[in-house]
C-alpha cells in the first residue's frame, strides 16, 4: 500500500498542527505543511504531494490565488486540491469548485474524521487509507 | 456545523492500524485527544487574545464608537475562532464565533437587538473557553440525520452519499416506495427523484401520505411549469431540476431541513438561577429555538399559559415550589399532560432519578450540563412529540390538527386573549361544491383538493394560530391578535392562492377549486368558542348564498339587495381586463361592486343632487374617455359626494404633479399603475374603515 502524502497550506499554526497530527496519527499519512500560499507553491513543486489541503483565507496570497497558480504550473496542475474554510455556503462552494477544487471541507473539522473526509473527496477507499 | 456532527457511529468506522507502536484504534484516538489537549494549552492564550479583540469591539460599539478598522479586525478574529474552536472540543464556541462574524459583516449599523446579541455572545466566549473542553466526544455527538433517497440513479445516490456526512446526513436508498421496509430510522428528509416516474404526482402523493411530516425535496427532469405546479401542491418542499450536483442537492436538503421541523419550537425554561437562565437563553436561541425564561416558580402557571411551550425545562431545586411539584401538577392537567418536560439536576443518584420518573418527567440532564448534550436531548424529545402528533392529533388526509386537538388549544387561546385584551378571529372555511367534485371526479380527486387546501392552510398560519379540519370539507382557522377585518384579508389572500391550484380531472383536463369562508371576532361576535363558531357559520352561509368563492365578515348585513344603489366599491375604468381582476379581488373579500366605463357615465351615476349610485369607495382611473379622472373628481367634490365617499385615484405614472393634483381635489389616496393587488386591497379596506 502506498503511503499517502498530503500538503497542508494554512497560515494558522494551530490548524496546521492539528490537521497534521490528525492525518498522521489517525490515518498514518505523510504530511508536509506550509504557512503561506507561496511556501505552499514551492513545496508542491518540490515534494509533489498526492493532494493539497488549502486554506481559503490567508494574508497576501489567499487560497483562490494559490489554486490559480497551482493550476497553471505544469508540475502541479494535476494535483487535486481540497479547500478548508469556515465559510461554506452554496455560492462559495460553487465558486470554489469552479476554481478547480475537488471538494470543500468545513472548518472546524473533527480531527478524528478529517482523513475520512479527505479520502471520500478524493475517491480513495477508506480501507486503503492506512499504512 | 459542529465538527462533531459528522462523526459516525463507531460500527461504521473502518480504520486500519496506524502505526506499530500504537495498534488500537482507541489508542490512536487517545493519543490524538491528548495531543489536541496539549495544543489547546499552547494556543488557549492566543485564542483568548482574539476574544479580547472582540471584547474591545463590543465596548466601542456600546459607546457608539466602533471604527470600521476594528470592526473588520474583529470580524476576522471571529472568523478564525469559528474555524478552530470546534477542533479543540468547543463546538459551541465555534457556533457563537460564527454568529459574531455574521453580525459584524459589512458596514451597516447594527440594530439595538443585534448589539445586545453581539454583546451577549462575546461575553459568553471567555468563560466558555476557560472551562475544560468537551472531553467525551461520543456523548455529545449529534447523530447524523437520515436522508432517504428515492431514485433509480444509483450513481447520483452514491455521490450524494459521499458528501452527506459533511452536512450531518447519512443516506438511505430505495428504488421504489414500498421497498424501504428495512429503514432503521425515520427519515429526517426525503429526496424524491421523479425523473423516471411515469406518474410522478401519484408517487409524490404516496410519499406525502406515508411521511406527512417529513420535508421533501423533489428532483425532476424538466422545469416545465405544469410539472412544477403539480409538484408544488405537496407543500413544504423544495424543487430541484436535474442535472443537479450532489453538493447542490445536499445544500438544498440541509436548508429545507433547517427551515422545517423543530427549529421554531418554543421552550419555556424555569430556573431560579439567573445565570443558568441567561446561558440557556443564549444557547437555545442560537439554535433557532424560541426561548422564554422564567425565574419565579410561584407564577409558573401564568408563564406556562402565556407561552404555550413545545417543551419545558425545569430546575429541580427552586425555592417555594420544587421542580418535581411543578412537574407533577403539569402532568395532572389534561391540557398539558403531553408536554415534554426535561429536568436540569445536580443530583443523579438513583433515588432522585426514580422520583423524577415517578412525577413523569421525560428526561433529565445532569448539571453542569454541556450544550451539545442538552441540545440532543431537546431535539430528541421534540422529534418524538412531533411524530406522536403527526400520528394522533393531526388529520391524516390534510395534515392540519384534528377537531379534538384544536378545541383544547382554542380554549386556551381565548383565555389568553381575555387576559391581554387581544382580539382573536375565527374563520370557518368550506370547500365549494366538494360533493359535486366527488361525484364527478371520484373521491381520490376530491381528497387531493382537501389535501391541497390543508397544505396551504398549514403553511399560511404559524405560531399561535391554529388550523384544524373540523369535519368533512370544513376547516377552522383561528388567528390570535387579529381583528375580523384582518382575518378577512388574510383568508382572501389564501383563497387567491387556492384558486391558482389546478387539479387534473378524470378526462385529463385541469380544473380549479374555491372555498367560501366566514370570519368572526372574539369576543364581539361571540363570547364563547361555540358562539364564535356560530357567528362565523352565519357569515359562511351568507358567503355561500352570495355565490360562494368569497370571504365575509360576521355581523354584515346579509340581506343586501343584489341590485341595490348602494355598493361598497365603484370602479371607474375603461380597461376591462383590469376591472375584471379588481372585481374578482374585491368580491372574494366580500365587497359589493359596480363598474363604470367612462367619465360622463361616472358623473351621471355618482354626481348630482340625488345620485342614482352610492359608493363607500370609488376607484377612479385618471385617463378616461370623455372626461378624465380629474374632471370626475372635481365634479364629485363640487357635489359634496366626497363627504361620504372616499376616492382612490389610479394614476398611470407616479408623477408628483398628478399626485398633488388628486390630493388637492380631495382624493383619499392614490396608487400608481401597475400596482400590487394586496396593496390596493389594503387601501380600499382602510378607506372603508376610516
Amino acid at each position: 500500500m502506498p503511503n499517502r502524502h498530503i500538503l497542508i497550506i494554512d497560515d494558522e499554526e494551530d490548524i496546521r498542527e492539528v490537521a497534521q497530527a490528525s492525518l498522521e496519527l489517525v490515518a498514518g499519512w505523510k504530511i508536509t505543511t506550509a504557512r503561506s500560499g507561496s511556501e505552499g507553491l514551492e513545496k508542491a513543486v518540490s515534494e509533489k504531494p498526492e493532494a493539497i489541503l488549502l486554506d481559503l483565507m490567508m494574508p497576501d496570497m489567499d487560497g483562490m490565488m494559490t489554486i490559480g497558480k497551482l493550476r497553471n504550473l505544469p508540475a502541479t496542475q494535476h494535483i487535486p486540491v481540497i479547500f478548508m474554510t469556515a465559510k461554506v455556503q452554496a455560492s462559495d462552494r460553487q465558486r470554489l469548485t469552479k476554481a478547480g477544487a475537488m471538494a470543500v471541507i468545513a472548518k472546524p473539522f473533527d480531527p478524528l474524521q478529517l482523513h475520512h473526509q479527505v479520502s471520500d473527496a478524493l475517491g480513495w477507499s477508506r480501507e486503503s487509507s492506512g499504512i | 456545523m459542529s465538527p462533531l456532527e459528522s462523526k459516525k457511529p463507531a460500527d461504521q468506522e473502518t480504520l486500519t492500524v496506524a502505526s506499530p507502536q500504537d495498534p488500537s484504534e482507541h489508542g490512536r484516538e487517545l493519543s490524538l485527544a491528548a495531543f489536541t489537549k496539549q495544543l489547546w494549552q499552547r494556543f488557549q492564550g492566543a485564542m483568548l487574545e482574539r476574544v479580547s479583540v472582540l471584547e474591545g469591539a463590543v465596548t466601542d460599539l456600546l459607546e457608539n464608537a466602533l471604527s470600521q478598522d476594528l470592526r473588520l479586525r474583529a470580524e476576522g478574529e471571529a472568523h478564525k475562532l469559528a474555524g478552530s474552536l470546534g477542533v479543540y472540543g468547543y463546538p459551541l464556541g465555534t457556533d457563537w464565533a460564527r454568529e459574531i462574524e455574521h453580525l459584524l459583516e459589512g458596514n451597516a449599523a447594527l440594530l439595538p437587538a443585534q448589539v445586545r446579541r453581539l454583546a451577549e455572545l462575546v461575553a459568553s466566549l471567555r468563560p466558555h473557553l476557560e472551562q475544560p473542553a468537551v472531553e467525551n466526544r461520543s456523548q455529545c455527538v449529534e447523530p447524523t440525520k437520515c436522508l432517504l433517497m428515492i431514485s433509480d440513479d444509483v450513481e447520483l445516490v452514491r455521490r450524494v452519499a459521499i458528501d452527506a456526512p459533511a452536512r450531518a446526513l447519512h443516506v438511505q436508498h430505495t428504488t421504489f416506495i414500498g421497498l424501504e421496509k428495512s429503514l432503521d430510522t425515520l427519515p429526517a428528509i426525503i429526496l424524491m427523484d421523479v425523473t423516471a416516474s411515469t406518474k410522478p404526482v401519484d408517487a409524490l402523493a404516496t410519499v406525502a401520505a406515508r411521511w406527512p411530516e417529513v420535508p421533501l425535496v423533489i428532483l425532476a427532469l424538466h422545469d416545465s411549469l405544469a410539472n412544477r405546479v403539480e409538484v408544488k401542491q405537496w407543500g413544504n418542499q423544495a424543487f430541484l431540476q436535474k442535472p443537479a450536483s450532489p453538493s447542490h442537492i445536499l445544500d438544498v436538503a440541509a436548508k429545507t431541513l433547517q427551515t422545517a421541523g423543530s427549529q421554531n419550537a418554543k421552550i419555556l425554561v424555569v430556573d431560579d438561577d439567573p445565570l443558568i437562565l441567561a446561558a440557556l437563553e443564549v444557547l437555545l436561541a442560537s439554535q433557532g429555538f424560541k426561548v422564554v425564561t422564567h425565574a419565579d416558580p410561584l407564577t409558573f402557571w401564568q408563564a406556562l399559559e402565556e407561552t404555550g411551550p413545545d417543551l419545558l425545562i425545569l430546575d429541580i431545586d427552586m425555592p417555594g415550589l420544587s421542580g418535581m411539584e411543578l412537574c407533577h401538577a403539569v402532568r395532572n392537567d389534561p391540557r398539558w399532560s403531553a408536554l415534554p418536560i426535561l429536568f436540569l439536576t445536580a443530583h443523579t443518584d438513583p433515588q432522585t432519578v426514580d422520583e423524577l420518573f415517578a412525577v413523569r418527567a421525560d428526561d433529565y440532564v445532569p448539571k453542569p450540563f454541556t450544550g451539545p448534550e442538552l441540545l440532543i436531548r431537546i431535539r430528541n424529545r421534540l422529534e418524538r412529540v412531533r411524530l406522536q402528533r403527526s400520528l394522533i392529533e393531526t388529520d391524516a388526509l390534510t395534515g392540519v390538527a384534528t377537531r379534538t386537538k384544536s378545541e383544547e388549544v382554542l380554549t386556551r387561546l381565548l383565555r389568553l386573549a381575555d387576559r391581554h385584551h387581544q382580539p382573536v378571529s375565527l374563520a370557518l372555511l368550506d370547500v365549494d361544491n366538494l360533493k359535486l367534485i366527488n361525484n364527478r371526479e371520484g373521491h381520490a380527486i376530491g381528497d387531493s383538493v382537501l389535501r391541497t387546501l390543508g397544505q396551504i392552510l398549514r403553511h399560511s398560519f404559524r405560531g399561535d394560530d391554529v388550523v384544524a379540519r373540523w369535519s368533512g370539507e370544513e376547516f377552522v382557522a383561528v388567528m390570535y391578535g387579529m381583528t375580523r377585518s384582518d382575518g378577512v384579508q388574510r383568508l382572501a389572500s389564501i383563497l387567491a392562492t387556492f384558486q391558482q391550484k389546478k387539479f387534473s380531472s378524470k378526462d385529463g383536463t385541469a380544473f380549479g377549486s374555491t372555498f367560501s369562508a366566514g370570519v368572526a371576532e372574539y369576543p364581539a361576535d361571540g363570547p364563547t368558542l361555540k358562539g364564535l363558531y356560530e357567528a362565523a357559520d352565519g357569515a359562511l352561509r351568507q358567503a355561500k348564498m352570495a355565490g360562494s368563492n368569497r370571504v365575509l365578515p360576521a355581523g354584515g348585513d346579509g340581506n343586501r339587495p343584489s341590485v341595490a344603489n348602494h355598493v361598497d366599491v365603484v370602479l371607474v375604468d375603461d380597461d376591462e381586463a383590469l376591472t375584471t381582476l379588481l372585481v374578482h379581488a374585491l368580491t372574494i373579500r366580500g365587497y359589493t361592486t359596480h363598474c363604470l366605463r367612462d367619465g360622463p357615465a361616472a358623473v351621471e351615476a355618482l354626481c348630482g343632487r340625488e345620485p342614482c349610485l352610492h359608493a363607500k369607495v370609488i376607484l377612479l382611473d385618471v385617463s378616461l374617455p370623455g372626461l378624465d379622472g380629474f374632471g370626475v373628481l372635481r365634479q364629485l367634490a363640487n357635489d359634496q359626494v366626497l363627504r361620504q365617499t372616499k376616492v382612490i385615484v389610479l394614476t398611470a405614472r407616479s408623477l408628483e404633479k398628478e399626485v398633488l393634483k388628486t390630493l388637492e381635489l380631495g382624493a383619499f389616496d392614490h396608487i400608481a399603475k401597475p400596482f400590487s393587488m394586496p396593496v390596493l386591497m389594503q387601501l380600499v379596506r382602510r378607506a372603508i374603515e376610516v
